[in-house]
C-alpha cells in the first residue's frame, strides 16, 4: 500500500468496506454451486464490477471442446466502449497484445479517447482457464485492499470453474452414459418384444397344435372305422372308441397287446413273419390301401374288414397306424346283389334261350314241312298212273336229306335244353359262325341286311360248346341287327370277320353300321340296354359265356358309325376232334 | 296241259320248301311256278290262267301280309298262307284280308290241295265275273251318248212317255233308243238289263 490514507476514519471505511467485500466473495462458490462456468464466469464479474467500481471488466474463457474461448464483458453504468464482448476483447487485445501471457500485469492505456488502468488476472496457474481484465479510470487503482480482493476472487473463481468443469465432463459422461443405457435399453426392448412375439406365437401354434390334437381326436372318437396304432414291437398303443364297438375290447384291455389278438389264429403267424420281414427288409405284400382280411371280435366271432395302413417314424421309431373298417353290411349286400344278378342272369338266359329256341323252331319246321310236302309228293307220284319214278325217288331224296337236317337241329334244341351247363367239343367257329347266319337268315333279310364274312381259313379250332357259341354269337348278330333297326340313311350291313390273333387265340369282330353305344365298357354289364323292349341281358349272357370259354369280349365304336363288338377264345391246337 | 289250266305260284325264300311244294302241286296235276322273293313274283310273266298263291309269311323282302295288301288293288290270284310259325295275330290279319287259307308249316297234302283247288275255284269265278264285265263294258261302249242318256230312264221304269217328256223328245224316238240299247247290250229281257246296268254301276234315274 503506497498510498497514504488521507486519514484515520477513511482508512478504517475502506478497509471495513474490504471486509464486506471479502466476505461477499467468501459467500459467491455457494451462488456458483452447481452452475456452469460461463455462469460463474458472469456472477464473478458482476460481482468485481460492483465491489471494486469498475468502468471495465471482461473475461477470457476457454470451454472444453469448444475452439474458440468465450468472451463475456461489463461496464460500468454509463460507460459505452464497444457493442459486444467480443469488440472489447479486441480493443483489449490491440493495446496488450493478442497473447494474454505476455500482458504486464498493470498498464495505463487509453481506450477509445479514455485513460484507463487495466489489470489482467489469471484464473489457474498459467491462465488456461482464463483471464480477467478490470479496468479502471480512476487512476490510483488499483489500491492494495482491490488487488486483494481481485485475487481472492480469481482464486474462488478458478476452484469454481474447475468444479463445474469437472462437473460439465462428469455430466457429459454422465449423459453418454444415459445415451447408452438408453440404446442398450431400446435394444432390449425391441429384443424383449421379439421375444414376446415369439413366445406369443409359440403359444399360438401351441394352441394350434393343441386344438388340431383334439380335433384329430374327435375325429378319431367319432370316426366308424376303428384306428388302432401298434409300436414296432407289434403292440397296440392307440385304439379309438371304434375298436370297442366293432371288436368288443375296451381300450384299456387292448393298449399294450399284441396285434394279433384281433386276427384269427390262422392268420397270426403269417402277420408276425410278414410284419418282422417289412420292418427288416421294408418289403410290403400287402397293398396298404383298402385290403379285405378277417378279424376276430372278443366274443370270438370272425367277420370280414378292410383295412389301410400309415406309417410314421418318431425318434427311429416306427408306429404303424390302422384304419379298420368292418365290411360284413358290404359283403352282404355285395353277397345278395350277386345272387340276385345271377338270378336274373338266369332268368334273362331263359328269356333269350326261348328266342333262340324259337328260331331255332322256325329253322326246324322249313326242312319239316319240306319233309312232309315231299313225303305226299312221292307217294302222289307213285300212285298216280302211270307212276312218276323219277319225280317220286327224287322227292324221296330230298325227304333223306332235308330230315337228317331236321334231326340235326332237334339235336341241337335238345342240347339247349339240357341242364348240363357245358358240354365241350371241339369246334369251327367259321362253322358256327354260318350256322348262326342262317338262324338269323329271316332277320337279316327282314330288315334287309347285307352280310359281308370274312372268315379265316386257318381259324384252327376251339374248345366250346356249341349250343352257348351259337347263342353267343345269335346274341352279338341280333344286337348288331337291333342296333341298324332305326338306321335309314345308310345301308345296314353287318361284317363278320374271324382271325387267328396270335398262335394262341381266334378273334371275331362283329360290326354294324348302327347308332353306337355311348359307353361301350358298360355294355357287357348286366341290366344295361339302350333298347326300349328287352332286358339289358343279352350282352351281359355273352360275356358270361365268353368268361366260361377262357376268352375275351369287348366293345368298341367302329369307325364311321356303329359298333364292334370282338371276343377271343382260346385256339386248340393238335389234330384230335 | 290248256293255257286255261290253273297254276299254282309258290312264293317262299326256302329252296327246301319250293322244291318239296313244286313237286307236291305238280303230282297233283297241276302247273307250279315258284318264286323265292315278292319281288321274283311281281317282277314275273304270269299265264292268264285261273291261279293261286302259295305264300309264306315270312319273305325275305317283304312280309307276305304286305305283299297281300299290295296284290289287293289288283286282280292278282286268290292266296293260301303257308307259315312257320304259328302265329295268331298274323292268320287273323290274312284272313281277314281274305285269304283263302292259312296253313302252318309242315302241312298235309289234303290241306293244300283242298285249299288249292278252293282257290282256283274262286279265282275261276273272279276271272268269269271279270271277263262278263269286260264284255259288259265294251257293248256299253257301243252306245250313243243318246242311248246312255236314256239308259238310267229305262232301267229305272220310267215309261217311254215320261222319259220322252223329262228329255223333252218325243215318245216314239225314246222307243227307238231303248230297242238299240237291248239289241247292242244283249239283253233279252228288260230285267237282263237292269242287271247289266246294276253290274256296270249306272245309277237309276229317281221318280
Amino acid at each position: 500500500m503506497g498510498e497514504q490514507p488521507k486519514d484515520i476514519a477513511e482508512e478504517v471505511k475502506h478497509l471495513q468496506r474490504c471486509m464486506n467485500d471479502l466476505v461477499s466473495l467468501l459467500a459467491l462458490p455457494a451462488k456458483w454451486a452447481g452452475g456452469e462456468p460461463v455462469q460463474i464466469v458472469d456472477v464473478l464479474l458482476d460481482a468485481l464490477l460492483r465491489m471494486l467500481q469498475l468502468d471495465l471488466v471482461y473475461a477470457q474463457l476457454k470451454v472444453k471442446g469448444d475452439h474458440k474461448p468465450v468472451e463475456r464483458a461489463r461496464l460500468a453504468q454509463g460507460r459505452s466502449l464497444a457493442e459486444t464482448p467480443q469488440d472489447i476483447g479486441e480493443i483489449i487485445r490491440e493495446s496488450l497484445g493478442a497473447d494474454p501471457v505476455e500482458w504486464p500485469w498493470l498498464s495505463r492505456k487509453l481506450l477509445r479517447d479514455r485513460d484507463i488502468v487495466i489489470v489482467p488476472v489469471r484464473l489457474g496457474l498459467l491462465g488456461e482457464i482464463s483471464f480477467i481484465v478490470a479496468g479502471s479510470m480512476r487512476p490510483d487503482f488499483p489500491l492494495q485492499t482491490e488487488r486483494l480482493i481481485l485475487s481472492v476472487a480469481a482464486n474462488h473463481a478458478t476452484i469454481a470453474v474447475q468444479e463445474a468443469s469437472l462437473r460439465t465432463d462428469q455430466r457429459q459422461a454422465a449423459i453418454a452414459m444415459d445415451r447408452l443405457v438408453a440404446q442398450r435399453t431400446a435394444e432390449l426392448a425391441l429384443a424383449n418384444t421379439e421375444l414376446s412375439n415369439e413366445i406369443a406365437e409359440r403359444k399360438h401354434t401351441e394352441e394350434h397344435l393343441v386344438r388340431s390334437e383334439q380335433m384329430h381326436r374327435v375325429i378319431l372318437e367319432a370316426a366308424n372305422d376303428a384306428v388302432i396304432s401298434m409300436d414296432d414291437r407289434g403292440m397296440i398303443v392307440l385304439v379309438n372308441d371304434a375298436v370297442e364297438r366293432m371288436f368288443g375290447y375296451a381300450p384299456i384291455e387292448l393298449i399294450g397287446t399284441p396285434m394279433t389278438i384281433l386276427m384269427p389264429a390262422s392268420m397270426r403267424g403269417l402277420h408276425e413273419a410278414g410284419y418282422k420281414r417289412y420292418l427288416t427288409t421294408g418289403m410290403r405284400r400287402l397293398n396298404w390301401q383298402g385290403v379285405e382280411v378277417t378279424a376276430v371280435g372278443k366274443d370270438g366271432r370272425e367277420f370280414p374288414v378292410e383295412v389301410s395302413f400309415g406309417e410314421m417314424t418318431t425318434d427311429g421309431h416306427k408306429t404303424f397306424t390302422g384304419f379298420i373298417r368292418d365290411i360284413s353290411e358290404k359283403k352282404a349286400a355285395e353277397e345278395t346283389l350277386r345272387n340276385m344278378q345271377t338270378r336274373l342272369s338266369r332268368a334273362g338266359r331263359a328269356a333269350t334261350v326261348g328266342e333262340f329256341a324259337a328260331a331255332i323252331a322256325h329253322e326246324l319246321n322249313q326242312p319239316l314241312a319240306a319233309v312232309v310236302a315231299n313225303g305226299h309228293a312221292c307217294q302222289r307220284w307213285l300212285l298216280a298212273e302211270p307212276p312218276g319214278l323219277t319225280k317220286a325217288r327224287e322227292a324221296a331224296e330230298r325227304i333223306v336229306r332235308d330230315g337228317k337236317e331236321a334231326g340235326e337241329i332237334l339235336r341241337r334244341v335238345r342240347a339247349l335244353f339240357k341242364k348240363t351247363a357245358l358240354e365241350k367239343s371241339r369246334l369251327d367257329l367259321n362253322e358256327v359262325i354260318h350256322e348262326v347266319l342262317r338262324l338269323l337268315a329271316g332277320a337279316i333279310l327282314s330288315e334287309q341286311i347285307s352280310v359281308t364274312t370274312d372268315l379265316a381259313d386257318n381259324l384252327g379250332t376251339v374248345e366250346g360248346d356249341r349250343v352257348q357259341l351259337q347263342q353267343l354269337l345269335f346274341n352279338l348278330l341280333q344286337n348288331g341287327i337291333e342296333a341298324m333297326e332305326p338306321v335309314v340313311d345308310r345301308p345296314k350291313e353287318l361284317f363278320i370277320r374271324s382271325r387267328l390273333q396270335g398262335p394262341e387265340a381266334a378273334l371275331v369282330e362283329i360290326r354294324d353300321r348302327g347308332v353306337g353305344m355311348t359307353r361301350p365298357d358298360e355294355v357287357f354289364d348286366a341290366f344295361f340296354t339302350t333298347k326300349e323292349s328287352g332286358m339289358g341281358m343279352g350282352l351281359a349272357i355273352c360275356r358270361s359265356i365268353v368268361d366260361a370259354h377262357q376268352g375275351r369280349i369287348w366293345a368298341t365304336p367302329a369307325e364311321g358309325s356303329g359298333t364292334i363288338l370282338s371276343f377271343t377264345l382260346p385256339v386248340q391246337h393238335g389234330n384230335e376232334s | 296241259m290248256s293255257s286255261d289250266s290253273p297254276i299254282v305260284f309258290v312264293v317262299d325264300d326256302d329252296l327246301r320248301v319250293r322244291e318239296a311244294l313244286s313237286s307236291l302241286i305238280s303230282s297233283m296235276g297241276l302247273r307250279v311256278g315258284v318264286f323265292g322273293s315278292a319281288k321274283e313274283y311281281l317282277e314275273a310273266d304270269k299265264p292268264d290262267a285261273p291261279a293261286c298263291l302259295v305264300l309264306d309269311l315270312q319273305l325275305p323282302d317283304t312280309n307276305g301280309l304286305e305283299l297281300q295288301r299290295k296284290l289287293a288293288d289288283v286282280d292278282s290270284p286268290p292266296i293260301i298262307f303257308i307259315s312257320g310259325h304259328g302265329d295268331v295275330p298274323s292268320s287273323v290279319s290274312a284272313m281277314k284280308a281274305g285269304a283263302i287259307e292259312f296253313l302252318s308249316k309242315p302241312f298235309g297234302d289234303d290241306e293244300l290241295s283242298q285249299a288249292i283247288k278252293a282257290a282256283i275255284t274262286r279265282d275261276r269265278m273272279a276271272r268269269q265275273h271279270r271277263s262278263e264285265l269286260t264284255e259288259l263294258q265294251r257293248r256299253y261302249t257301243l252306245l250313243s251318248p243318246r242311248e246312255r242318256e236314256v239308259l238310267p230312264y229305262v232301267v229305272a221304269g220310267f215309261a217311254n212317255k215320261v222319259t220322252a217328256a223329262e228329255l223333252g223328245t218325243s215318245e216314239i224316238t225314246i222307243g227307238v233308243h231303248r230297242g238299240q240299247i237291248m239289241r247292242k247290250m244283249g239283253a233279252q229281257s228288260l230285267a237282263e238289263l237292269i242287271r247289266m246296268a246294276d253290274r256296270l254301276g249306272i245309277a237309276k234315274k229317281s221318280a
